[in-house]
């Protein structure tokens, strides 16, 4: 935020922030959900969806989820705003319940996005090429542990 | 995000720091959510409010229910846009009274024993659970300066790259899903950060295993 003036009262630093949150929820979340519930629309209207739930559905019945909630997973690896709409739209269409949302959700933080990540901090912090897949690696790793274990708390 | 503003290490960290840091930790707990009375404004979802409803018997908000496909998406993500604008306002003004530095302060002495990277990692630490780019472009700062060793820049990318920029991400996208959450807010957050920690131990592990080059090397100070 280098072009943005240093706040000088807790209601600027209050309008900055807002302003960031405003530009975040317009320029990243909204185009990144849509794009999610189209993507929803096509699977579910093309009976994707409920093969994607057959076939995951044993794999993902690990973290306590349907099989269709690899969509969120995938499409949050992408983008993280992809897979909360991918979650939200699913939780609109009755296929996630809140419990389901709740274990996706730190599961989704913490894989999401890696694909832009692996260049927007592996490559900017200057890391050799054989160190970038164990890093990514370690990170799938630990959102899927961390989804198995969430759910024996929800 | 964030630029080089967050490189400057000269903030005062006082009581007004700890209390802001103290005021954020509350404010997102949830802890006041259901209070009675003044106390239930110190709550997130409190001053989150909600939206006026429409249609028969009141039960919808504007984007109603049974919607589909972008229609539905966009409004749906309308629906986010006070939550998020309301977050990142508070953490703004949470970071402006210096609580984010107040929580540099208490980290740093901590890194060394929780994730093995030295205490110096700190601001860029704080820096990156607000701003990929910001966390990023430190490291490689702490790195090119001699302060961290090749492992060391590792495990620190390794801590970053799950949920990164994770403040800001989680009370934006992650806002997103705060509706359907069967927990306070505040649980899959600390959930989040536990299972940063934990990657960054198990790339030491790894690392340790490989027996890196740098494992030789008494520069690494």
């Amino acid at each position: 935020m280098a072009q943005e003036q240093q706040p000088r009262t807790v209601i600027d630093a209050f309008v900055i922030g807002a302003r960031r949150g405003l530009n975040v929820a317009l320029n990243n979340i909204a185009p990144n959900v849509v794009m999610a519930f189209v993507i929803i629309q096509f699977l579910q209207l093309t009976g994707l969806l409920g093969l994607i739930g057959k076939v995951f559905g044993p794999v993902m019945r690990i973290f306590g989820l349907p099989g269709e909630a690899v969509t969120v997973l995938v499409s949050g690896w992408l983008s993280l705003g992809g897979g909360v709409g991918a979650a939200a739209s699913l939780y609109s269409n009755g296929t996630l319940d809140a419990r389901h949302v709740t274990i996706l959700l730190p599961g989704l933080m913490l894989i999401g996005a890696q694909l832009q990540y692996m260049g927007r901090i592996l490559i900017t912090a200057g890391m050799e090429s054989r160190q970038i897949l164990p890093t990514m690696l370690v990170s799938l790793i630990v959102g899927l542990v961390a989804m198995f274990l969430f759910q024996f708390i929800v | 995000m964030n630029k080089e503003h967050l490189l400057q290490t000269d903030e005062k960290v006082t009581w007004v720091s700890y209390a802001a840091l103290l005021f954020a930790i509350v404010f997102f707990s949830g802890i006041f959510s259901t209070a009675k009375g003044w106390l239930q404004v110190l709550d997130f979802t409190v001053l989150q409010g909600s939206f006026g409803t429409i249609g028969e018997g009141g039960k919808e908000v504007f984007r109603g229910s049974g919607g589909t496909g972008a229609r539905d998406g966009f409004l749906f993500a309308l629906t986010l846009m006070p939550s998020v604008i309301l977050a990142l306002g508070v953490i703004s003004v949470v970071e402006g009274l210096g609580g984010l530095a107040a929580a540099q302060k208490l980290m740093s002495p901590l890194l060394k024993p929780l994730i093995g990277i030295p205490g110096i990692c700190g601001l860029a630490l704080i820096a990156s659970l607000q701003s990929t780019d910001a966390g990023a472009g430190m490291t490689k700062t702490l790195y090119e300066s001699g302060a961290i060793t090749d492992d060391e820049r590792t495990v620190f990318a390794t801590f970053q790259i799950s949920a990164d920029a994770t403040i800001t991400n989680y009370f934006s996208s992650g806002a997103a899903l705060f509706a359907f959450l069967g927990t306070p807010i505040i649980v899959p957050f600390v959930v989040i950060l536990v299972f940063k920690i934990v990657g960054a131990n198990l790339m030491r592990l790894y690392l340790k295993k490989v027996g890196q080059k740098t494992k030789n090397s008494p520069a690494a100070a």
